[in-house]
């Protein structure tokens, strides 16, 4: 019974989620067919990299306000390029370049200078929505033509839509280089603490910066996915909603907030937990004005089950 | 007590503070003179009136965001709690009729919010961006879950009285803004609550073994702003005699910087109330000046991203400098 609980504890996420996934069932048996499925698999995709990049900078003890924006704000970017020249691959490598520099300004901020790293990205924020607006005039539209879009927005490979096995393949890069690598232990070690992790010799400026960079480029891929899905870019669009659910997930998934405690299977079914809530959500028709309400009180639950369940290891530990 | 607050006022050199602040006057007077070139109508009697009407909300938000800062914490929440709270005043006032009763529901339903904010940062010591980053989409939700997403008329002159009447030139609400100045500079300088909020901000541990409960002043920062937040709703309902979901979007943000710009600490412990008056009117000149010389919206949420990344690069910069 007590390996149950402790089951239990390490796992709470993936039975809530499967119970979640049963009572939606139940309500309404269309949620489990094929295309239910696959629609949810494509919707994850911006929200799962905006988790991805979030995790190492929550784990490292940072947050970055500043991606949900970015995504929209790196689309115009490639929506620009596109429409300018009209090449592709330029507009990719353009999304790539901006994104990493726009990383690399908040890393260095934040790891240089020592400033909190909501204010950076917050200030970040409204850089990026100003931006966006300022490149293409509010109201105005680049549409995305062409085998690349259609290809990231819609094309199948054995029944899995190619922008969903990307993300997994990420994921899956992301769970290595976390628990395999020197530089997954150095962004845990900065997390736990930044005294000790210099003192212990970790070049802890280039770790962060490194972290803010993968943080901005996971939202340059989430902007490309997601216009290419939509098959135009435009100012305007719901960045700051994009963030909430890619944070909201990482929390749900177990990431402990003060830094140090997480995992990337976590964050995953938290991800999932999002995708099958807000399908749920849109397939039982409750009102948009609801999704709010609702996100945020689950982000405070899993705040307060995340702690709690911290200070039982801690309680256990001692 | 006296432990906690004599290494403060020291640390706290009075010169340091007096220049920046005739830095922030100076600023106020070029903008002002800079703005009245680009535009005559800036400095008209009229003119003046409505800049100060218009950021009066700033005022009452930021200056709760000055306790909560000391405290070394932040409230993204404000904003929505505003828009929260002035939905369940108006929906309270137009079912009962009694603009009374609607006074009460929206501070209270503003303290709500805030005690929820402090219950998670100060009993379960979560992190405040964090927590006040959930109550920020869950407040602009049952925002418009209330309002059911359209604003709601108001009529009623006693609940617009506050916001919405002038004697002359003089809006009613900048004596009352004054007013609540006065009031709060008591309670944070000549209280012991407003002890323990340097207290709490100085260092959180020290101030725990001293016996100031930190924990629990910190619920009670949260609530005040909170309260700060209904109030800034009913003034924003009397501003425009109606009641609306998006209401008071981004002015936690315009609130942490015009409070950063008025040389309160990132870091809590430091800082003034009169400091972030200036804050607020200097902040407050530019983003009026943007929006009477017609300038591009998106600019403009580019150059509020510049000016708090700028003064915090600054502040960070001579601290330095001293250290």
């Amino acid at each position: 019974m007590q390996d149950f609980g402790k089951l239990f504890r390490e796992n709470n996420i993936i039975f809530v989620t499967l119970a979640l996934c049963l009572v939606f069932f139940l309500i309404s048996p269309r949620f489990l067919s094929v295309d239910n499925m696959s629609a949810i698999s494509r919707q994850i995709v911006p929200i799962g990299l905006i988790a991805l990049g979030q995790f190492f900078v929550v784990v490292s003890g940072n947050i970055d306000l500043s991606m949900g924006m970015g995504s929209v704000l790196f689309a115009i970017v490639l929506g620009v390029i596109f429409g300018v020249t009209g090449g592709v691959a330029l507009g990719i490598v353009a999304v790539i370049v901006f994104s990493l520099a726009f990383g690399f300004v908040n890393g260095l901020l934040v790891a240089k200078l020592k400033l909190p790293s909501f204010i950076v990205t917050l200030a970040g924020l409204f850089i990026a929505q100003g931006l966006s607006g300022l490149i293409i005039p509010r109201g105005q539209q680049i549409f995305l033509m062409g085998g690349f879009f259609r290809f990231v927005g819609a094309e199948k490979y054995f029944g899995f839509y190619a922008s969903f096995l990307f993300l997994v393949a990420l994921f899956a890069l992301a769970y290595v280089v976390y628990n395999h690598t020197r530089w997954g232990a150095y962004v845990i070690a900065i997390g736990n603490s930044e005294e000790n992790a210099k003192l212990a010799g970790i070049n802890v400026d280039r770790v962060k910066i490194g972290i803010f960079m993968f943080s901005a480029l996971c939202s340059g891929f989430a902007g490309v996915i997601l216009s290419s899905r939509m098959g135009f870019v435009q100012p305007g669009l719901d960045g700051n909603g994009l963030l909430l659910d890619g944070i909201a997930a990482i929390i749900i998934g177990g990431t402990l907030i003060l830094g140090g405690r997480g995992t990337v299977t976590g964050a995953f079914w938290g991800l999932l937990f999002i995708g099958v809530t807000n399908n749920a959500l849109n397939l039982l028709n409750v009102t948009d004005v609801w999704h709010q309400v609702f996100k945020g009180s689950i982000i405070l639950a899993a705040l307060g089950a995340n702690y709690v369940l911290w200070q039982s290891r801690q309680a256990e530990a001692q | 007590m006296a432990d906690i607050t004599a290494p403060q006022r020291r640390s706290f050199s009075l010169d340091g503070l007096t220049l920046r602040y005739a830095v922030l006057v100076g600023l106020i007077v070029i903008a002002s003179i800079g703005f009245s070139m680009a535009n005559e109508n800036f400095y008209s009697m009229t003119n003046i009136g409505i800049l100060l009407r218009s950021i009066s909300v700033l005022f009452l938000v930021s200056m709760g965001m000055t306790f909560v800062m000391l405290t070394g914490g932040i409230d993204l929440s404000v904003g929505s709690n505003v828009a929260f709270s002035g939905g369940v005043g108006v929906v309270t006032l137009v079912s009962t009729g009694s603009p009374w009763l609607g006074f009460a529901a929206a501070i209270l339903a503003g303290m709500a919010i805030g005690w929820i904010n402090g219950f998670f940062i100060g009993k379960l010591q979560l992190s405040a961006f964090m927590v006040t980053l959930a109550t920020f989409a869950a407040a602009r939700g049952l925002a418009l879950v209330i309002y059911d997403a359209d604003s709601i008329n108001v009529h009623d002159p006693v609940f617009l009285w506050l916001g919405g009447t002038s004697w002359g030139n003089l809006p009613v609400v900048i004596p009352f803004v004054a007013l609540m100045f006065v009031a709060l500079s008591i309670l944070l300088y000549k209280t012991t609550f407003g002890r323990d909020v340097y207290a709490t901000g100085s260092n959180f541990n020290t101030a725990f073994v001293l016996g100031r409960q930190p924990g629990r002043k910190l619920i009670w920062v949260y609530v005040l702003t909170g309260a700060l937040a209904g109030l800034s709703a009913i003034i924003t309902v009397g501003r425009v005699s109606s009641g609306q979901p998006w209401t008071g979007l981004y002015l936690e943000f315009d609130a942490i910087t015009a409070v950063i710009l008025g040389g309160t600490a990132l870091a809590g412990g430091r800082g003034k109330l009169l400091g972030t008056i200036l804050g607020v009117l200097l902040y407050g000149i530019i983003i009026n000046g943007l929006v009477l010389t017609g300038t591009n919206p998106y600019l403009q949420s580019v150059i509020k991203g510049a000016i708090l990344l700028g003064v915090v690069l600054l502040d960070t910069y001579t601290q330095r400098g001293k250290a």
